[in-house]
């Protein structure tokens, strides 16, 4: 016999003889020559019995004739403890009618006395190697159902059921989750071709047909959609798809696989109606959009062109009246004439700052890197240059670049920093401060200044053109009180917000923001 | 040398009183006016023919004009051989940019924004290349 049987994975083994001189003989050479063994020893049946329900022995080897019970009799009770457990005998030749008992209670291996060693290695040897099989057979077993288990359940969550189909007997199987898909308890339906289709809406039969014998001819069939119809009434959409499989012995077998796809199709139509409805939304605002910009383009040409000739005749006929009337007549004459060639004045400052609005809302911006602190200090410097006398400190924070359009920003900038420069005129010891903090995350760019500042009440008046909160001749006329709503403009345009705080007498900071990546395109622009 | 005159093509009666003033106080020329396009391109062509036009000292031009524009006509003006010499200025309240040079491209001599003052014109008439 191998030592290869010998060398087995591990056993046990419960040997039972009275006779103590053979016990000690017998479990010293099984330990010489198995030594992967484990021997558990009793010296009779009730002994053992005791034993094994301890230890649970794969074999038991066991004397016939002992005291207090005999080998058939704990063979017995041991079969019944354990079925699969193995039994030697270990028998005299009187011991015959014993034997057939021995037999009928299932010890099917038997060593005759006196022992002969060689004679009880090779029962031994072949018990030991059946014992291997037998695990090694429970092995595959257990991990056949392992695997089993899993894909019965992968195919419960995935709603993935699946068929096979051989292609010479024509013989089908279903997985318990198609049952399932079909709305039918597995196995109350005998799989075969005709009743895999009856369970299809009729419509869609002939494309379930392909599923299964396109891939018979092709190798492979769908994915295709089909729609089942459930006995109780209900449909369910599922995805068929079919490979043809040939094994080494040449026999040709379709595996399919059909997938309940009920729920995604459903919300993958709530996506295409949402889309659907978002868009036609869409189309309705820009279309809105669209009436509102054509209209308010013509006003815009209606002011910068239409508006232009009557007013150039009104400041025509005030300066006829001024000069051909105002040395005749009554003494206010000349005065009124002059004040309304002034209003005229105003008029076309108001035009001219409306069309710079407009123009500004439909200009494409030139989107480069600016440096906005490079044209910070360029604003201030023009304004130092420009009112000598006045001793401002400005504080400009190094750095700030953003990606915008550089001329609209300077213009921006212009604005506030000449804005600050005109509120801190009366202050003896004027800042003035350009510079960067933060708002959730976002960069927040601001001016700020120690001037007259303003009461918080008018906040929202400060950015509407046309507007001004301070007494006209209290500070540097400027014309039209359009500068902060440049400035609106030109943050808007470049995706930003801008707002402001103050407080009389202690300053005024405004703050603005800017998209990191502004749209160059008008947005006033009709498609 | 005979009476030499300036060509106002004007349609608004306001604009023309306005224009008309203006010429009165800067020169003693003859006014010859013009209410539309067409009514100025037919009395050019006419002048042209008849061998009138080299009295025509400036030409005070709108540009929004009905039946002919502005434009047109100066356009007129410079493709003919023997008009295409005619000094004209622009008078006009439109700020269009496109416009403007365009009508520099066809050599004006000065593009006035409605109301003309008096010293304009006087510096439109010495640099004219008028026949005082």
């Amino acid at each position: 016999m191998s030592e290869g049987a010998r060398e087995l994975g591990a056993a046990s083994m419960l040997y039972v003889e009275d006779e103590a001189d053979a016990r000690q003989m017998v479990t010293r050479m099984l330990a010489m020559n198995y030594p992967m063994l484990e021997v558990y020893v009793a010296e009779n049946g009730l002994a053992a019995l005791e034993v094994y329900r301890e230890h649970k022995a794969d074999i038991v080897m066991t004397d016939i004739n002992m005291p207090l019970m005999d080998g058939i009799r704990m063979s017995r009770e041991i079969k019944e403890i354990n079925p699969a457990v193995t039994i030697i005998a270990v028998t005299a030749h009187s011991d015959t009618s014993y034997l057939l008992s021995a037999i009928e209670i299932g010890v099917h291996n038997y060593v005759l006395k006196p022992l002969n060693y060689q004679e009880l290695f090779a029962v031994l040897d072949k018990v030991l190697e059946q014992i291997a099989l037998k695990r090694l057979v429970e092995q595959q077993h257990r991990r056949l159902e392992e695997n089993e288990r899993q894909l019965a359940v992968a195919q419960r969550i995935a709603r993935l059921g699946s068929w096979q189909q051989d292609l010479d007997s024509g013989a089908m199987s279903w997985s318990e989750e198609l049952y399932r898909i079909c709305g039918v308890e597995p196995g109350t339906v005998t799989p075969s071709p005709a009743s895999f289709l009856e369970r299809f809406v009729p419509e869609d039969r002939d494309l379930v047909l392909k599923a299964i014998w396109g891939a018979g001819e092709s190798g492979l069939a769908g994915p295709l959609f089909c729609r089942v119809l459930r006995p109780d009434g209900s449909f369910r959409t599922v995805r068929l798809e079919a490979e043809t499989i040939v094994d080494t012995c040449g026999i040709r077998t379709v595996i399919g696989t059909c997938h309940d796809v009920t729920e995604l199709k459903r919300a993958e139509e709530q996506v295409r109606t949402l889309t659907g409805e978002l868009e036609r939304r869409v189309e309705q605002r820009t279309s809105l959009l669209q009436a509102t910009v054509s209209e308010l383009e013509s006003f815009s040409y209606f002011v910068s062109h239409d508006l232009r000739a009557p007013v150039a005749r009104l400041e025509g006929y005030c300066t006829a009246l001024l000069e051909d009337c105002g040395t005749c007549g009554h003494a206010d004459c000349r005065r009124y004439a002059e004040r309304a060639g002034l209003v005229v004045q105003q008029i076309k400052l108001i035009m001219d700052a409306f069309n710079s609005l407009t123009h500004l809302a439909r200009c494409t911006l030139s989107i480069a890197d600016a440096d906005l602190s490079g044209i910070a200090k360029t604003v201030a410097g023009d304004l130092a240059v420009l009112h000598p006398g006045r001793e401002v400190e400005f504080v400009i924070a190094e750095g700030l670049r953003v990606n915008g359009d550089p001329a609209l920003l300077k213009k921006a900038l212009e604005h506030l920093l000449y804005n600050a420069w005109k509120f801190t005129s009366k202050r003896e010891r004027a800042r003035i401060e350009f510079g960067i903090t933060e708002q959730q995350g976002v960069p927040v760019y601001f001016v700020s200044d120690n001037g007259v500042g303003f009461n918080m009440k008018y906040a929202d008046k400060l950015f509407k053109p046309f507007q001004t909160i301070h007494t006209p001749g209290e500070f540097a006329w400027n014309g039209t009180g359009i500068g902060l709503a440049i400035v609106h403009s030109i943050v808007l345009r470049h995706g930003g917000r801008i707002w402001a705080e103050g407080e009389v007498g202690t300053g005024a900071t405004f703050y603005f923001t800017l998209a990191e990546n502004p749209e160059s395109g008008s947005y006033l622009r009709q498609g | 040398m005979a009476q030499s005159f300036i060509l106002l093509v004007e349609d608004n009666p306001d604009d023309m009183f306005l224009a008309c003033r203006i010429i009165r106080k800067v020169c003693t020329d003859e006014i010859l006016v013009a209410r539309d396009g067409e009514e100025a391109s037919e009395l050019l062509r006419r002048m042209e023919q008849e061998g009138g036009h080299d009295r025509i000292r400036l030409v005070l031009l709108d540009l929004k004009l009905p039946k002919i524009s502005g434009l047109d006509i100066l356009q007129f003006i410079r493709q003919n051989e023997r008009l295409c010499q005619l000094p004209v200025a622009i008078l006009t309240s439109s700020d269009n940019e496109t416009d403007q040079e365009t009508c520099w491209e066809l050599g004006v001599v000065d593009y006035i924004y409605k109301p003309m003052t008096a010293d304009r014109l006087k510096s439109v008439l010495s640099r004219g290349g008028g026949h005082e």
